[in-house]
């Protein structure tokens, strides 16, 4: 990364002036946001027209939505995220998945996972989620990631891991109580 | 598992968006009302969000702020709001909305029978069907929503609109977003609702119909009872 990232103060006065009607500067929260979540979009819908698809409508959804943002539930980059996030989850369970599945070029299930690992090795050891990542069965943090990275379905990580689909919704719902018992 | 394990545990499904259709809309329901599973998964989102912190930036068309700008340049924003969509307190517990996502799913097939002359005859396809229920579970309409979010509206039941009421059509996109209005209907007729500059509609999105203040609600978010409910659909090609 060339640019340091804009901080989180920065992006919540940029929402701030958003919610009161000010166009420029959703200008400005595009301009610092808009490449990283566009990175976040393409690891879920892998393709680069999808996901700059995904973060155009969620610009446009962010201004509406903007009056509503609740500070007291979350930072504006994380709220913007989400909305992102959101679009590109619904896009794929539109049936657009259909045609992203039929394409020869597109990786497999198995070296996707690889991004997923990536995403969670990037966070540093000193980092902790990654700790409590850390400490889960290599089994259930796979799913865990393979669920939010790239937003797999229960069936879609039960092929990934060659898993029945019954054991892999155990594995994440022990996983999840783990690491938010672990993170709190 | 302990009442504490299981919020966890839906906590966690929501957020990797793990839950289906039925559950997500009772999670999303639970939000408003249940303010320790709200904490967990705020909580745990703002962890994981750590992850997407270290997604590196792609390259961003030079295009494509200019075209959010033309979308925006005439939209005005919502209101503020702190009343969410589809939770009132006469409402929230009902059994009967809790089964309406399995009726809405038996009566798909009787909506597309019922639709499918239309789709020849007419000049352009729905992107999703609606088959909205009423609170006692009864079909109270069918909707057809194109790409461009112009809604054809098939009331199957006389709703009352008393003097100084409108019926005001609402979808739920996207949970962050919040419900926004597709327009407003002064009685109970086939109508189609002029388009909005929405997302194309997805299967599972949440369509309902309001009672409110003439000429619309005065928050831009639903305030009076919710007269029907239900899931997009998507027809099969």
């Amino acid at each position: 990364m060339t640019q340091a990232p804009p901080s989180d103060d920065e992006c919540d006065r940029l929402l701030g002036r958003v919610r009161m009607g000010d166009r420029d500067a959703l200008g400005s929260l595009f301009s610092t946001e808009a490449g990283r979540l566009i990175a976040i979009a393409r690891r879920i819908l892998r393709r680069r027209e999808l996901a700059e698809e995904a973060v155009q409508d969620a610009f446009v959804s962010a201004w509406r939505a903007a009056p509503s943002f609740d500070a007291s539930r979350g930072r504006a980059r994380a709220w913007l995220t989400r909305i992102v996030r959101n679009r590109a989850l619904n896009m794929l369970r539109d049936d657009a998945r259909l045609d992203l599945m039929r394409d020869d070029e597109l990786q497999s299930f198995q070296e996707r996972g690889g991004g997923a690992t990536a995403a969670y090795t990037a966070l540093g050891e000193g980092n902790a989620l990654r700790a409590c990542l850390d400490q889960l069965e290599p089994q259930r943090r796979q799913s865990i990631l393979l669920a939010y990275v790239l937003g797999y379905s229960h069936g879609e990580i039960a092929a990934t891991l060659n898993t029945p689909i019954g054991t892999v919704k155990a594995w994440i719902r022990r996983g999840v109580i783990a690491l938010q018992e672990c993170l709190s | 598992m302990s009442e504490h394990e299981d919020r966890l545990a839906r906590a966690g499904e929501f957020v990797l968006g793990l839950l289906d259709a039925e559950a997500r809309a009772a999670a999303e329901r639970d939000l408003q009302t249940d303010a320790e599973f709200r904490d967990a998964v705020d909580r745990f989102r703002r962890h994981l969000s750590e992850i997407d912190a270290t997604a590196d930036a792609d390259a961003v068309p030079t295009g494509m702020w200019p075209e959010i700008a033309r979308r925006i340049a005439a939209m005005p924003q919502d209101a503020r709001s702190d009343r969410p969509m589809a939770v009132t307190p006469a409402n929230q517990n009902s059994p009967a909305w809790r089964r309406a996502g399995l009726a809405a799913s038996l009566l798909a097939g009787l909506g597309l029978g019922y639709l499918a002359g239309g789709w020849q005859a007419g000049v352009r396809e729905p992107v999703v069907l609606v088959v909205l229920q009423t609170a006692a579970n009864e079909p109270g309409a069918v909707f057809e929503a194109f790409a461009d979010n112009s809604v054809r509206v098939v009331p199957l039941e006389d709703f009352a609109v008393p003097d100084g009421k409108i019926l005001q059509v609402w979808t739920l996109y996207d949970p962050a977003v919040g419900p926004v209005s597709l327009g407003t209907m002064t009685r109970s007729e086939i109508v189609t609702l002029a388009s909005a500059a929405f997302p194309r509609p997805s299967a599972d999105q949440l369509y309902e119909i309001t009672l409110e203040p003439a000429p619309g609600s005065p928050t831009g978010k639903p305030t009076g009872p919710i007269l029907v409910k239900g899931f997009a659909k998507r027809p099969p090609r």
